[in-house]
């Protein structure tokens, strides 16, 4: 049980896509699971959270665990109801996320079980759950050090930098990268040349800080949902275009990317098409930073 | 001694904005105008202003480090002081989950980055009556 490894179980956006030519890829919402000895961190509990808590509910003993959220969009939550060893005693679960307070994590958490929308609330999880405060940023979990930046997306949305074994592990599922590059170019008349400068040190200043939060990362794993068509549609729906990603992750300095949150009407060959064409982009820059699809149930040594 | 007097007369505007040339534009839109303008790079510095003063006018960014915005707002809002703040909210996230959320805190407007010192200028005279003043009588 030493071993530390990182293994995704939920990797598409949105919603889930069980439909028989998406299943190279994988058709449950996101959920990664990162393992350290008796350490577990759980980033997300989509649907990809079920399949996991089936296999983790026979362990003995039970693993010291962390359940991080990045937002509360259906997708990144879907599973919990369905996390079998939130229903037992003999397990004790912390969770974080957005919000104010312990008391905001819970409510949003809990919301989801309420009548109608599920026959038992959360009054019937066994488990010894604790929500948990951040200490000056980060949430203490044993041989992690994790914390949390606020990201480009609808709504209060995290993304997280775990450190482990001297490696260090970015998950951005919902992203929007460069969001203000478009809002400037779409605007362009309106401004005198001086207002152009200022500007241009504005958006400099919006890259730094994004580049600044991942550099030199040994792993990237970020929403890149959408192809440059795709985008030119849905522009301002919180999610990135897998150029805008492979750029920045290039820029950043980044060792592997694994592109994520895969768009729940794109099949196994549409994604893989979309890899093949990050690596074109990755290449044409001379950079040696590698791509990789994120599939479900892959199983990344740490 | 009569200048600070002066000076503390003038309505007061605070912004919160992590981007250090969003603050120079703050500065530029009031020069001239008769506010007195406090900028801070998060709602933590913030803090010891807006914990003790009521602003005629509030700014803030929603991506910031740590706390961002709109849960800053929120936890504002929460007491007597800023329960009625007047704010605007100027962020380069624009999305509609978000100024729902601002609506929800009573935000006077929403506004997309890039807005230049001249747009500014004109909101804070808008809200908060301040109108261009001659520099001779600011002693
Ligand atoms: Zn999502
Ligand atoms: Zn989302």
């Amino acid at each position: 049980m030493s071993e530390n490894y990182l293994r995704f179980w939920g990797v598409r956006g949105s919603y889930a896509s069980p439909q028989t030519d998406k299943l190279g890829v994988g058709g449950n919402t996101s959920c990664v699971e990162i393992r350290a000895g008796n350490h577990l961190l759980i980033c997300d509990g989509g649907t990809g959270i079920i399949p996991l808590g089936d296999l983790l509910i026979s362990e003995s003993p039970t693993p010291e665990t962390l359940i991080v959220f990045t937002h509360y969009h259906w997708d990144h939550i879907c599973g919990l109801p369905f996390f079998q060893p939130a229903f037992s005693a003999e397990w004790k679960i912390r969770f974080f996320g957005p919000g104010q307070n312990v008391g905001d994590i819970e409510q949003r958490l809990s919301n989801q079980m309420k009548s109608p929308y599920f026959p038992i609330e959360i009054g019937s999880w066994a488990a010894d759950i604790e929500y948990v405060k951040p200490i000056e940023g980060k949430i203490p979990h044993g041989p992690f050090d994790v914390s949390y930046h606020n990201v480009h997306h609808p709504g209060t949305t995290y993304g997280y930098r775990v450190e482990i074994a001297g490696k260090v592990i970015i998950y951005m599922p919902d992203n929007e990268i460069d969001f203000l590059r478009s809002s400037i170019a779409q605007r362009t008349d309106e401004f005198t040349e001086e207002e152009h400068q200022m500007i241009a040190r504005i958006q400099r200043e919006e890259r730094d800080v994004e580049l600044s939060g991942v550099r030199r990362a040994d792993i990237l794993i970020h929403d890149a949902q959408y192809t440059p068509e795709d985008y030119s549609k849905k522009r301002g729906w919180g999610h990135s275009c897998y150029v805008d990603v492979v750029n920045f992750a290039i820029d950043a300095e980044i060792k592997v990317l694994y592109l994520y949150h895969h768009d729940p009407g794109h099949n196994d060959v549409q994604i893989a098409t979309i890899h093949q064409e990050c690596l074109a982009l990755v290449a044409e820059r001379g950079s040696s930073l590698q791509i990789h699809v994120a599939r479900e149930g892959a199983k990344i040594p740490l | 001694m009569a200048s600070s007097t002066t000076t503390s007369a003038f309505p007061l505007v605070v912004a919160v904005d992590d981007s250090s040339a969003m603050r120079v534009f703050f500065e530029q839109a009031v020069a001239g105008l008769g506010v007195d303008l406090r900028t801070f790079p998060s709602a933590a510095a913030a803090a010891a202003c807006l914990d003790t003063h009521q602003p005629a006018l509030l700014f803030l960014d929603i991506i910031m480090p740590a706390k961002d915005g709109l849960t800053y707002l929120q936890e504002l809002r929460l007491t007597s002081l800023h329960e009625k703040t007047q704010t605007i909210v100027v962020s380069s996230k624009d999305y509609a989950q978000d100024r729902a959320s601002a609506k929800d805190l009573g935000v006077l407007e929403f506004v997309a980055k890039p807005i230049t010192s001249r747009q500014l200028a004109e909101l804070i005279s808008r809200y908060t009556g301040a109108r261009a003043i001659d520099e001779s009588t600011r002693a």
